[in-house]
């Protein structure tokens, strides 16, 4: 059966602090972005939803049961915390083959997973070395081999790109993307949004303990009416274009980009826009060399929800 | 990267609550018997657990030179040895490993490794408590029973002298139980434990001992010396002035009962631990 996780009215509060506010959400197989500022409440809520700490209101299940003090659930899930903290006197390898011995693997078991996960995480050669001396990047492809190495159907991953250069990213992000696939079901956090959008097209938005929007970026984007999508249309018959779009109701601004031949066109109705230019393609023979949306990402879609101009 | 493991580990009947117990409790006494014998903190108690042995080596020295043929090892053990490990060595060891327990992993963050895995969290205490437990017995012992034979060389063929050494080394493991118990719970309730241990120690511990009737027995040591033989009338009764002791069999229960009350505690205050919002 596929994991299901559910949270319903969650909220916790530390003291006066509001770390999140009536958060209820269900996600499925897949991976899921969770994205917001720091301190927007993207740990705590991956702190709840393992079991860390109890909501003050609200409950998490997984599968209808409730995570909270059932130990037999971390079977089925690898976490792989922000904090970069280690049993920092162990080398890499005592500290993978313990950690699956503390999921009950076998001794002779938790050496052959730990051994494939340190390949996989590309530690090997260095699996005797004392954390300590590893560097940032190292540790944290660690602590994502950690979560991974019992082969969970659930993970929840707290900022796993952090620290990381260019081509470990991309390593982790193609690791990542390879479990998803599989129909596990995964929550990566980030505050940085080209990682999240490398790794899903499936977002949570959080900001201030709350959660403004989830789903897929498009439909997220289809929300927000008041603030219209933005597309390019590069075409040498760009002038023709403009004075044509420029009459529709549902387009809102034209004008031109880089170049004469880059319109840039804010439509409050996408998918009238679209339709129009096929239209326009096909019976007036107008030639269209390329369309994007520039703010089609969820650096856009996160200012407009929370207000940055 | 390389090709993801096979999913050869996937468990479908992973074993559920209660009977992950046992199993976690071994796993986390191993894994915490491991990370205990290689720590720092480890390595400066094993030095203090010599003091006794060098104490010894002194007092033999001092008697080989200055002749004394009124040397007796036994009174010796018994006054000062006994007198640094149970008003010493005891509570510091009790007090930084037992303090340790619920606390070490929430302030160094290696709380999540343990607290997201199958590990029901009072088997985390028991485990961690036991090996903690067992280290320190082990320390204490070495540095006892080398002092205790250093001091009674001449006496090696008495049996009766390690009848006394076998109840002394009892008395200790059930010291390091019941201090390392409360200090377990000390960790786990409030947040400079170590301090407020201290003051327990050195404070009330030291204390009320000295105080009449039976208020003394709100002491853990009180338990202690009532197992301990009684001290001599000469030198070092100043110490023991007002010891009013507990029958022998009473003191074992009460240092019992101490060490599975004050470990249930601890157990209960861990279920619902968190870290705190900073952490």
């Amino acid at each position: 059966m596929s994991p299901r996780l559910q949270t319903q009215h969650l909220s916790r509060w530390y003291g006066n602090i509001l770390g999140l506010s009536d958060v209820s959400l269900e996600v499925g197989p897949g991976i899921t972005g969770l994205l917001g500022p720091n301190g927007a409440g993207k740990t705590t809520l991956l702190k709840l939803i393992t079991g860390q700490i109890k909501p003050s209101l609200g409950r998490v299940t997984i599968d209808g049961q409730p995570v909270r003090g059932r130990a037999e659930h971390f079977f089925r899930i690898g976490y792989c915390p922000e904090t970069d903290a280690f049993f920092e006197g162990l080398t890499g390898w005592q500290f993978l083959n313990w950690m699956l011995r503390l999921l009950h693997f076998s001794d002779s078991e938790a050496a052959a997973a730990a051994e494939k996960m340190l390949h996989l995480v590309e530690l090997y050669d260095d699996r005797h070395r004392p954390i300590r001396s590893y560097s940032r990047g190292m540790r944290q492809r660690l602590k994502l081999a950690q979560a991974l190495a019992h082969n969970p159907e659930i993970l929840i991953l707290d900022e796993p790109l952090n620290g990381l250069d260019p081509l470990g990213k991309r390593k982790i992000i193609r690791l990542i993307r390879e479990y998803g696939r599989e129909g596990r079901l995964i929550i990566v956090s980030s505050h940085v949004l080209p990682e999240i959008e490398a790794l899903t097209r499936q977002i949570i938005l959080i900001h201030q303990g709350k959660i403004f929007a989830q789903g897929d970026i498009h439909e997220i984007r289809d929300l927000i009416e008041r603030h219209p999508h933005v597309v390019s249309v590069r075409t040498p018959d760009s002038r023709r274009l403009a004075a044509e779009l420029i009459q529709q109701p549902y387009v809102v601004k034209a004008y031109f980009g880089d170049d004469d031949q880059n319109l840039l066109v804010e439509t409050r109705n996408r998918d009238l826009f679209f339709q129009f230019l096929l239209e326009a393609a096909a019976v007036k023979g107008l030639r269209v060399e390329e369309i994007t949306s520039p703010d089609d990402n969820l650096q856009a879609v996160f200012d407009y929800l929370v207000g940055r101009p | 990267m390389k090709n993801k493991p096979d999913s050869y580990l996937h468990r479908n009947s992973s074993p559920r609550g209660g009977a992950l117990f046992w199993p976690t409790l071994k796993r986390v006494y191993a894994f915490s018997f491991f990370l205990n014998k290689r720590s720092k903190r480890s390595r400066l108690f094993a030095l203090l657990c010599f003091f006794p042995i060098l104490l010894s080596i002194f007092l033999r020295v001092h008697q080989t030179i200055s002749a004394d043929t009124s040397f007796d090892g036994l009174y010796l053990f018994t006054n000062a040895i006994l007198l640094f490990v149970f008003q010493f060595l005891v509570l510091i060891l009790a007090l930084f490993y037992g303090s340790a327990v619920c606390s070490e992993d929430l302030e160094a963050g290696t709380w999540p490794y343990l607290v997201t895995r199958p590990l029901p969290r009072p088997a985390i205490v028991i485990g961690k408590y036991l090996a903690s437990l067992t280290l320190m017995a082990l320390m204490s012992a070495v540095g006892v029973i080398t002092s205790f034979i250093i001091l009674n060389l001449e006496r090696w063929a008495e049996l009766s002298l390690y009848i006394v050494l076998l109840k002394d080394l009892g008395v200790l493991v059930l010291g390091l139980m019941a201090y390392a118990s409360f200090f377990a719970f000390l960790g786990a309730v409030v947040r400079r434990s170590v301090f407020f241990g201290l003051i327990f120690s050195f404070g009330w511990e030291n204390v009320i001992q000295y105080f009449p009737g039976s208020t003394q027995r709100f002491a853990i040591i009180h338990y202690l010396k009532s197992l301990l033989p009684l001290p001599s009338t000469s030198r070092f009764s100043f110490l023991t002035f007002r010891l009013e002791p507990t029958k022998p069999f009473l003191a074992v229960i009460a240092l019992l009962i101490i060490t599975a009350a004050f470990l249930a505690l601890a157990c209960l205050v861990f279920i619902f631990k968190e870290p705190r919002a900073e952490d």
